[in-house]
């Protein structure tokens, strides 16, 4: 399969419409660690205090100018972490199957390495059930570390998780 | 091939840590009067070594040290002989509401004796009646420093994986293995 042409942008207010399309989706978010949002209202509180705010959080479109369909976002960590960051994203369900988390999370790797000077290693954490997602990792580059057993929350109930890496020198595949 | 005081402790610490430690070893809370014992370890470069932080190098950093961490800490204790004197510390700290990291740190002359050993079993079988919340108990160790691997392994815990340029540790990028322990976990004796 081809990999599709996606653009990042920064969020913007003006398009809370379209993300409560994906946001608001409980099989969007079901492995995120955020509800969805429920009225455009909410969506707007999301961009607003979520989104916009972020160090480095990214929407993604098919065209340049085109509709928001989902997310990327990395957070470094501070001080001894410094030189690591997490990854998160999700995309809209009708997007599904065409390869663009894929697509945004290589373009996110590669911006964020030139954006955050100090970083080295980005990671995510994936739950064991999470397969679409692994194989976007997978795909991506990113290597498996190993399994995490309750390693953390997922809306309430402790998780076993899979820690993915990237790190600087790996190749993109 | 020169080999050199350090590699001697750690291939001293690989060869000879029995399961029960020679001497008797307890663990209580520490206190201010427990400083000059601190500066034994706490100034020994051999102990820092996989520490983020700098030997000690004044009473007063030590006893600063002792005021603002060691005694607000949530859970640490003090390694003690039968004498009641510390010879190294164990603590495990809240990383969220279900996951403790462990870390500990033991004057290199009892090195090799099974100290550590022991006294990360006695945390790892009590801390989860301590703390019932608490699902997970980890710990992250330097993919160089083998003797603590050793002791984790030792215990039960498991070794989930190599996290590669996870931290920096004195100006360097390094790989940190991850263990952990969880209350379902059996101790090994």
């Amino acid at each position: 399969m081809e990999s599709p042409i996606i653009f990042l942008r920064p969020f913007n207010l003006s398009e809370a419409e379209d993300v409560l399309k994906w946001a608001g989706d409980d099989d969007v978010t079901r492995y995120l660690r955020w509800d969805s949002v429920k009225t455009l209202e909410e969506a707007k509180q999301h961009i607003l205090n979520k989104a916009i705010p972020h160090p480095w959080r990214r929407s993604i479109s098919l065209l340049k100018h085109g509709r928001s369909l989902g997310y990327v976002s990395v957070k470094p960590d501070s001080g001894d972490g410094r030189c690591r960051a997490d990854l998160a994203y999700a995309v809209a369900k009708e997007f599904w199957g065409r390869g663009i988390a894929t697509a945004a999370v290589n373009m996110a790797v590669e911006q964020a390495f030139e954006d955050f000077p100090e970083l080295v290693r980005l990671q995510a954490v994936v739950e064991v059930e999470n397969k679409a997602s692994q194989r976007v990792l997978e795909k991506a580059g990113f290597r498996k570390e190993g399994l995490l057993e309750k390693y953390g929350f997922s809306k309430g109930v402790i998780k076993d998780m899979f820690l993915y890496s990237f790190v600087k020198d790996d190749c993109f595949v | 091939m020169e080999i050199d005081s350090s590699s001697m402790i750690k291939l001293e610490t690989l060869s000879t840590v029995s399961s029960s430690p020679t001497e008797k070893i307890h663990l209580r809370p520490m206190t201010l009067s427990d400083v000059d014992d601190f500066m034994v370890w706490a100034t020994d470069s051999n102990v820092t070594r996989f520490c983020t932080w700098e030997p000690y190098t004044s009473r007063e950093a030590a006893i600063a040290y002792l005021n603002d961490v060691v005694l607000p800490h949530p859970w640490l204790r003090a390694i003690c002989l039968d004498n009641d004197r510390p010879i190294g510390s164990i603590s495990v700290t809240p990383v969220d509401k279900i996951r403790g990291e462990i870390g500990y740190v033991l004057g290199s002359k009892y090195w090799g004796k099974g100290i550590a050993t022991e006294a990360v079993r006695l945390v790892a079988a009590e801390i989860f009646k301590e703390n019932p919340e608490m699902e997970r108990l980890e710990a992250l160790v330097d993919v160089d420093n083998v003797g603590s691997q050793k002791v984790l392994e030792k215990v039960g815990f498991v070794r989930e994986g190599v996290m590669r340029k996870f931290m920096y540790l004195k100006g360097n990028v390094r790989d940190m293995v991850m263990f952990s322990f969880l209350p379902s976990d059996s101790l090994q004796y």
